[in-house]
């Protein structure tokens, strides 16, 4: 029944023409997408500053962070000391044991805990110890790019891992003084 | 096709977008969202909230996939075409809204071309085809789809698309030949 002569006549074919092709959807609808992207760690989660007075260090504060970290180091050296230890049995309970849903709600925790320890770095990034910064920095790459990697390992395709591990890899090529070239011989 | 410089500043922006970058995803939202919003918006028969939704999807659709995306072809066009698949998605999950099917073997409402169409009835008569109709309608009147661009979106020939695209048109004369005369489509 089709008829392919079935034009447009000129009336039609101008209505169409004159039909919008944009249109603003409302403001708020930019904003949810971002913050869905936001909580499947497509976007990064912005830690802003608190609104008001600048934040200015004082020496009970920094007496306090001081006490604070020897005692979180003293604690992360403890822990590393006990998980050593019982390495096999927290491999067990972790790695090997347990159902899906109890290591991906370990995932879920360790990750949280992960990020709270580099928002905490960046409590501290008004530092001026541009080298400590820089550590911090690298541990917690170092931490990303671990995850990154198992998560590569358990998805193979999944973009946003090799992206992780791909800007890692960039990073790490710009950061690394030139080699000098060196002659070969093949033999 | 997008201008070279264009497609080399949205794969920046993708790059950064991929890297977490919020201010690159919304750059490239507010440049392509207006039209991707018109087009889903037509495709849901004008259900603001559908559009809304399926615009929201298609950003997280393209977002997952954007590592992928080889920009061999524009990256709105990508856009639009992942857009066009979530609205189909949300049509074959949705049966809140049966639409009266329009039967292929029967005969189509004969409505000559029209002389004088007004655009907002005309955006009228298009919400009110069934869902196929309108698709094909749409993409090939209003966006400049061929065919074969409908039918390769789609998944349909495109004998399939010319077919429907003919039986759209007569109803949307039918439509908008009814409102001229006074009565309502």
């Amino acid at each position: 029944m089709t008829d392919p002569h079935d034009d447009l006549s000129p009336a039609e074919r101008r209505a169409f023409e004159a039909l919008p092709r944009m249109s603003e959807p409302p403001a708020a609808l930019e904003d949810r997408t971002v913050a869905l992207l936001q909580a499947r760690g497509v976007l990064a989660v912005p830690l802003r500053p608190v609104a008001g007075a600048r934040r200015r260090w004082q020496p009970a504060w920094l007496v306090g962070a001081l006490a604070a970290s020897l005692a979180l180091f003293a604690t992360g050296f403890a822990t590393g000391q006990y998980l050593g230890a019982r390495s096999a049995t927290i491999a067990a309970a972790i790695g090997f044991g347990g159902s899906l849903a109890q290591r991906t709600e370990h995932v879920e925790r360790t990750g949280s805990q992960y990020v709270q320890a580099v928002a905490a770095l960046m409590q501290s990034r008004d530092t001026s110890d541009a080298p400590a910064r820089e550590r911090a920095t690298q541990a917690a790459l170092d931490a990303l790019g671990a995850a990154a990697q198992e998560v590569a390992r358990l998805a193979p395709d999944d973009p946003l891992a090799a992206a992780v591990l791909r800007g890692l890899t960039e990073r790490r090529r710009a950061t690394q003084a030139p080699v000098a070239q060196r002659a070969v011989v093949w033999y | 096709m997008a201008a070279p410089a264009q497609v080399e500043s949205e794969r920046v922006l993708a790059e950064r977008v991929l890297a977490g970058d919020e201010a690159a995803f919304r750059q490239l939202y507010r440049r392509h969202t207006p039209r991707l919003h018109l087009l889903l918006l037509r495709l849901v028969g004008g259900h603001e909230a559908d559009a809304e939704d399926a615009v929201q999807d298609t950003w997280l659709k393209a977002t997952e996939r954007l590592g992928s995306f080889r920009w061999e072809s524009a990256f709105g066009t990508w856009l639009c075409a992942i857009g066009l698949n979530v609205v189909r998605e949300q049509a074959r999950r949705r049966s809140r809204r049966p639409e009266v099917a329009w039967p292929v073997d029967h005969d189509p409402p004969q409505a000559p071309p029209l002389e004088r169409v007004d655009p907002i009835d005309l955006e009228r008569a298009i919400a009110g085809l069934p869902e196929g109709y309108r698709t094909v309608l749409v993409l090939h009147d209003v966006e400049g789809y061929t065919h074969e661009e409908i039918g390769a979106a789609v998944g349909i020939a495109p004998g399939t698309s010319k077919s429907q695209l003919f039986w759209a048109r007569q109803a949307v004369r039918a439509a908008l030949g009814g409102r001229q005369k006074g009565s309502p489509a």
